[in-house]
């Protein structure tokens, strides 16, 4: 029982963290119709940028350092790529950000090389412990400091102006621009956002029980994006619950992996995929994805 | 206020589609834009709201001064800004947002975040709306989301409104509700420009008119006067001079329903037909007959229910309750495509086609039904195939030929005029060579010379091809001389079912749907 506790709760955290980086797919989604595959280098890049920066600045500035880097690269791909390739087919977008994925994650291992590097987080590896379980009090800080940020994106989306303007221009772009949406804007500040989420889901990812920042970071977006497809790819609800749903699953297969061994050894690297699958089987739209449905 | 020059326009790929056009809405003036499907009067409104670019077209000359000042190529963006909002063509309303979260988005856009007054003011215009703000859009009618898309550019407060088909689709009642506030808020001083396929509608508010015709104004003065143009008169309002006069054969007018030529074994009859969308019944104890070879005709008002009707009829919707028999098979419970092979095909109110196709590729792809290779046979280019293919590509001009839309074959669908898609889709459920066609609105977006032809080419599918035709369709004076039986509905519910001469004189009817003016 005590495992099992234990193992669901470090699912929770992982997948809080999966969650954060599946709501950055879902915002760029939405606003401007692309599925991002650059979004691990740029989460690879702010907590790079946060591991060089926390010795001589400290801790909370080297965290807003990164996270300010995550969302300039964002703005600095929507402007020289993305924008002037508005017009371009979806696709066409989404190859592109593979290509600055490929380019921008090549130039960060070269300059991490083999080394494992620390992000300085205060809290280091320290333990929160619940009754029998402990947990690394980074996840804890994780779940908490997720649960924050995906709650303020709900409410903004529901209440504020911005999240309106949002709304319409995922829905119907050229109606949007009739009614003095500022579409680009719209799109551009998707772009910010996502970049920022990205790295703070990435300072996380680096922290206990990880040992610090490498390479193998960067692809955890990957193993996000089956969660923000699962939960649909143009709802907040469902990046929430596709990456709480991936987290436990991937969680469950590493704890359960000697009882799982009749599928080899690592099988939790797959189960996300696995669930995606599966879910995908009985909703082709995601969890909370909207069916392409319209009056006929 | 607005001032055109000699304005051309062209799309890339494609001829121009404006050549020296020269419009000018004055101050507070109110100015319609009538023409046929493709004559370029939406792309004028495009040119206006500064929205060429996303539909690949660009101005090769000439000019726009909105106040004495041209516009600046800033986009959309600009115009909006200096007071221009255009209402699209189809609504275009956000069906996720709210009926008031549409209506405060455009108000925040205009720099109107905290001011109550604006959209309290379009509630006062349109009350439907108020009573249903926290609604989503996509859960209104046709009516309501046309109020709506108009309401939303109110909120907006704009100095110059241009509205792309504002009637369309739109039961008179509704369109004339629609049209009444249009005219009240020109009279509050704002300035309009109307595009409006109904020129009737049009020039009865229009201080000025202008006519437009294959890219280029042939026609222009005052509304009264323009109403009063033969010419004019015969090819946009369905005068005496044409059409109704010498096609009278409007069908048996005496009570019991016309047998057709075909055997009963092709009728369709509906029984206790219930539909609820959650708690909202959209049908309930609907009943009809439609016999083989007649022409039946299902009116009523924006949310009456048609399109349901419809949407269950091609098993879209699965009814809660009821029964549909056609000849001797029970549709409900049949998936579409099983429907479709039954012989029933239908064109749709919002156009189904999709964007990037040829209209070519489109009909062919009606013909899908009737083409027995498959995949296999057909990537291997087998000489059957081939042969089939042929074939069906001659059936593709001929059917195209028939309804008046050979010149588009080549073009992509998404560059044709909304009454030109009407009219491919109208095609494109002919290709399957259906028994019973089920057509909603078919002539939605065509002024009166086009809607006679596709009357005709209903009447002839009837007569000549035994084809059962469901028509639903607001076009009041068409129905009544098309029809041989007509069902009314009115809040999902039949009020009244019979000949065209017994429904016209029907009080309920008068009542719910053609208002007590008609």
């Amino acid at each position: 029982m005590t495992r099992l506790l234990s193992i669901v709760l470090t699912g929770l955290s992982t997948g809080s963290i999966y969650a954060l980086v599946a709501l950055g797919f879902v915002l760029l989604y939405k606003a401007a119709g692309v599925v991002n595959f650059a979004h691990g280098s740029l989460l690879l890049l702010g907590a790079y940028v946060t591991a060089r920066t926390w010795e001589t600045v400290g801790f909370p500035a080297a965290v807003a350092l990164g996270v300010l880097t995550g969302a300039g690269a964002g703005l600095v791909v929507q402007r020289l790529l993305a924008d002037p390739m508005r017009d371009a087919a979806p696709v066409a977008l989404a190859i592109m950000t593979i290509g600055v994925d490929i380019v921008l994650g090549t130039e960060l291992s070269r300059r991490m090389g083999p080394d494992i590097v620390v992000l300085g987080h205060p809290w280091g590896g320290a333990a929160v412990r619940l009754g029998e379980v402990a947990v690394p009090a980074n996840r804890v800080i994780a779940l908490g400091v997720a649960a924050l940020i995906i709650a303020a994106f709900l409410l903004a989306f529901r209440f504020t102006g911005w999240g309106v303007a949002m709304r319409a221009a995922a829905e119907d772009p050229e109606a949007a621009a009739l009614v003095g949406v500022r579409v680009r804007r719209v799109v551009t500040t998707s772009w910010v956002l996502a970049g920022g989420l990205a790295v703070v889901a990435g300072i996380f990812l680096a922290g206990s029980p990880t040992p610090g920042l490498s390479p193998a970071v960067g692809l955890v977006a990957l193993r996000a994006l089956p969660a923000a497809i699962l939960g649909g790819l143009d709802s907040t609800t469902g990046a929430l619950v596709g990456g709480l749903i991936v987290g436990v699953a991937e969680s469950l297969a590493a704890g359960y992996q000697d009882e799982l061994a009749v599928f080899g050894r690592g099988s939790g690297e797959v189960v996300p995929y696995i669930v995606m699958i599966a879910v995908l089987l009985v909703r082709p739209a995601g969890l909370f994805g909207t069916r392409a449905a319209g009056r006929v | 206020m607005l001032d055109v020059r000699d304005l051309s326009i062209a799309y890339q790929g494609s001829i121009a589609a404006l050549r020296g056009v020269s419009l000018t809405v004055p101050e507070g003036g109110i100015v319609a834009l009538v023409g046929n499907n493709g004559a370029g009067k939406t792309t004028l409104l495009r040119a206006v709201s500064q929205n060429l670019r996303r539909h690949r077209g660009r101005i090769t000359e000439g000019e726009i001064r909105f106040d004495g000042e041209p516009l600046h190529g800033g986009g959309p963006e600009e115009s909006f800004r200096r007071g221009i909002v255009q209402v699209p063509e189809g609504r275009r309303i956000f069906g996720t947002l709210t009926v008031e979260e549409n209506l405060r988005l455009a108000a925040a856009a205009a720099g109107r975040r905290r001011d109550r007054a604006v959209i309290q003011r379009v509630y006062d215009l349109f009350p439907v709306l108020g009573d249903r703000r926290r609604q989503r859009g996509l859960l209104l009618s046709g009516g309501e989301q046309q109020m709506l898309a108009i309401g939303r550019a109110l909120a907006a407060a704009p100095r110059l409104l241009m509205l792309d088909e504002p009637s369309l689709g739109l039961a008179p009642q509704t369109a004339a509700r629609v049209m009444a506030a249009v005219r009240q808020l020109n009279a509050d001083g704002m300035a309009v420009l109307l595009v409006e396929q109904n020129a009737a509608l049009a020039l009865s508010i229009a201080r000025h008119a202008y006519v437009l015709e294959l890219g280029g104004v042939s026609l222009d003065g005052p509304g009264e006067r323009l109403r009063e143009d033969p010419e004019v008169r015969r090819l946009y309002l369905g005068g005496s001079a044409a059409g109704t006069a010498e096609h009278d054969s409007a069908g048996p007018i005496d009570g019991a329903a016309a047998p057709g030529p075909a055997a009963t074994a092709g009728r369709l009859v509906v029984e206790d037909l219930a539909v609820s969308f959650g708690a909202v019944a959209a049908l309930s104890e609907v009943a009809l007959t439609v016999e083989p070879g007649t022409i039946h005709a299902v009116i009523g008002p924006n949310g009456a229910g048609k399109s349901t009707l419809l949407n269950v009829l091609s098993g879209l919707y699965r009814p809660r309750r009821g029964r549909i028999r056609f000849g001797d098979t029970e549709l409900i419970g049949l998936r579409p495509h099983a429907i479709a092979r039954l012989g029933i095909a239908r064109s749709f109110q919002n156009v189904a086609l999709s964007g990037g196709q040829t209209v070519r590729d489109s009909l062919l792809l009606g013909c899908h039904l009737r083409m027995t290779a498959g995949p296999v046979r057909t990537g291997l280019r087998l000489p059957g195939a081939r042969r089939e293919e042929r074939r069906e590509r001659a059936r593709v001009e001929a059917v195209a030929e028939r309804c008046g839309v050979a010149g588009l074959l080549d073009r992509p669908v998404v560059q044709l005029a909304y009454g030109d898609r009407k009219r491919v889709d109208l095609a494109r459920a002919m290709c399957a060579e259906p028994r019973l066609l089920l057509v909603d609105e078919p002539v939605a977006g065509l002024n009166a010379t086009e809607t006679e032809a596709v009357a005709e080419l209903i009447r002839r599918l009837r007569d000549e091809d035994g084809v059962t035709v469901v028509l639903v369709e607001h076009d009041m004076p068409m129905v009544m001389r098309l029809a041989d039986r007509i069902t009314v509905l009115d809040f999902g519910r039949r009020i009244a079912d019979g000949p065209p001469g017994r429904i016209q004189d029907d009080p309920d009817v008068l009542r719910a749907y053609l208002g007590t003016a008609a």
